[in-house]
């Protein structure tokens, strides 16, 4: 009697102990949780920064096989480049000087000002449930939780976590990702969100409370841009281009359809703009 | 605990090298999940103690890096740790393939698993499964493929664990 008891109880035993373990966990403070999750993060960074580096020396030394031929092109390109964003420096520095003018005929309050924090992307994590990178900046420079991150073409998304030297990206396809925006050429407001990451082509987002008398297609798509609502990202940053639009359930708005550009997946440096007057 | 340790020794390597994967990956739209191997040999091989600690740990470390309530890999890896483990006197846990199969099932369950929990997020959920079906083929695939190899190594880093704990310098 008492040795079938006790095979029972050895049977049940693993059972008992995933119960300790899942009520332990269940009652266990925010705080050992919110630890436990930064230290076992920081505890991957170093093999995740290493990678990284690794990666950029290779380039490097791959680079370094060019031919000075190749080089003296480049360095070519590069300085036209360079005349050209040289003047529109200048042009922007013009028009900069009217917008303060202006602000400061009418008593608005002025624009927000960011510093640029160029980081280099670390990892990229883009399943079907989710798509994020790692950069390889963090609190080491300043780096707060929500700053917005951009790249030559628009948009690439928000940070999510910051941690000690790496900070986790969530980019605009992500499915929980929700953006102000507006039709290019117009100012009403209307909502993005990141929707898939199909297994063929590039990423794709929703848009919804589109008015009725906006229209886009696969042959006329629409620039969908940042409104500048809701105070995390500047106005008329490039989020994608709506592609496909349809009445919704209730008729009184239209949904739509966003491709986002392919080189969201393939981007190996960002800028992430810290707000200089936050609040 | 030595043995639970080493296993996580492992099981770090693993999650460095399937992150690496998939961040090389990214361009082709392929994502590997290799939940199951986190499991598999922990399960079958080990103590109780030992080896749900080590299941515990790399649940951890994987919810760590993952944009999900912290303790959910956790909880379903301690889950399916507990569910092998009762099993494993009925199964030849001494052949690899019986080890990889294991593996396989128990990827196949955390991925869908996780994809139910996931899936209230997107907008359209029906435009979603087949990037999932398509990431949960590679996945197993990729599993298949690395299963006996990491089932070695777990073994041989168990070993040298032991015969280090057994004999110190």
């Amino acid at each position: 009697m008492r040795f079938g008891q006790s095979q029972r109880f050895d049977q049940a035993r693993p059972f008992v102990a995933l119960g300790v373990a899942l009520a332990a966990w269940l009652v266990a403070p925010v705080a050992l949780r919110t630890f436990a999750r930064a230290s076992f993060f920081e505890m991957t960074a170093p093999i995740t920064a290493a990678a990284s580096y690794a990666s950029d020396l290779q380039r490097f030394w791959a680079l370094r096989l060019h031919s000075k031929e190749q080089l003296i092109e480049a360095g070519r390109d590069l300085a036209r480049l360079d005349a050209s964003y040289s003047l529109s420096i200048q042009q922007n520095s013009e028009l900069q000087a009217e917008v303060e003018r202006l602000q400061a005929l009418l008593h608005m309050p002025p624009a927000d000002h960011y510093r640029f924090e160029h980081a280099r992307v670390a990892q990229r994590d883009f399943s079907g449930w989710w798509q994020r990178m790692v950069i390889r900046k963090g609190k080491d420079y300043r780096i707060p939780v929500g700053a917005p991150v951009v790249y030559g073409g628009g948009v690439v998304g928000r940070v999510a976590e910051v941690h000690a030297y790496t900070s986790v990206v969530e980019l605009t396809s992500n499915p929980g990702l929700r953006i102000a925006a507006v039709v290019d050429g117009d100012t009403r407001p209307i909502s993005y969100q990141g929707a898939e990451n199909p297994v063929f082509g590039a990423a794709r987002g929703v848009v919804e409370f589109l008015p009725l008398d906006v229209y886009a297609s696969a042959t006329a798509p629409k620039r969908l841009a940042t409104s500048g609502l809701g105070g995390v990202f500047p106005p008329g940053l490039t989020i994608g281009r709506i592609v496909h639009v349809e009445s919704s359930a209730d008729g009184l708005f239209k949904t739509g359809e966003v491709a986002l550009d392919p080189r969201l997946a393939e981007l190996t440096e960002v800028t992430v703009l810290v707000a200089e007057n936050p609040g | 605990m030595r043995g639970a340790l080493a296993l996580f020794l492992t099981l770090y390597l693993l999650r460095a090298l399937v992150a690496e994967a998939n961040s090389a990956l990214s361009g082709a739209h392929i994502w590997l999940f290799a939940g199951g191997l986190y499991v598999a040999y922990s399960a079958l091989m080990l103590p109780f103690r030992e080896g749900f600690a080590a299941s515990l740990l790399g649940g951890l470390l994987c919810d760590s890096v993952a944009p999900l309530a912290f303790g959910t890999q956790t909880a379903v890896f301690a889950a399916a740790h507990v569910a092998v483990y009762g099993v494993r006197e009925r199964l030849q846990r001494d052949e690899t393939p019986v080890r990889l199969a294991v593996a396989l099932i128990a990827n196949l369950a955390f991925f869908l698993a996780l994809s139910f929990a996931r899936l209230r997020l997107v907008p359209a959920p029906a435009t979603a499964w087949p990037r999932m079906l398509s990431d949960l083929l590679w996945s197993e695939a990729a599993v298949a493929a690395a299963g006996p190899w990491f089932f070695a190594l777990q073994a041989r880093t168990l070993e040298l664990a032991r015969a280090h704990g057994a004999h110190p310098a």
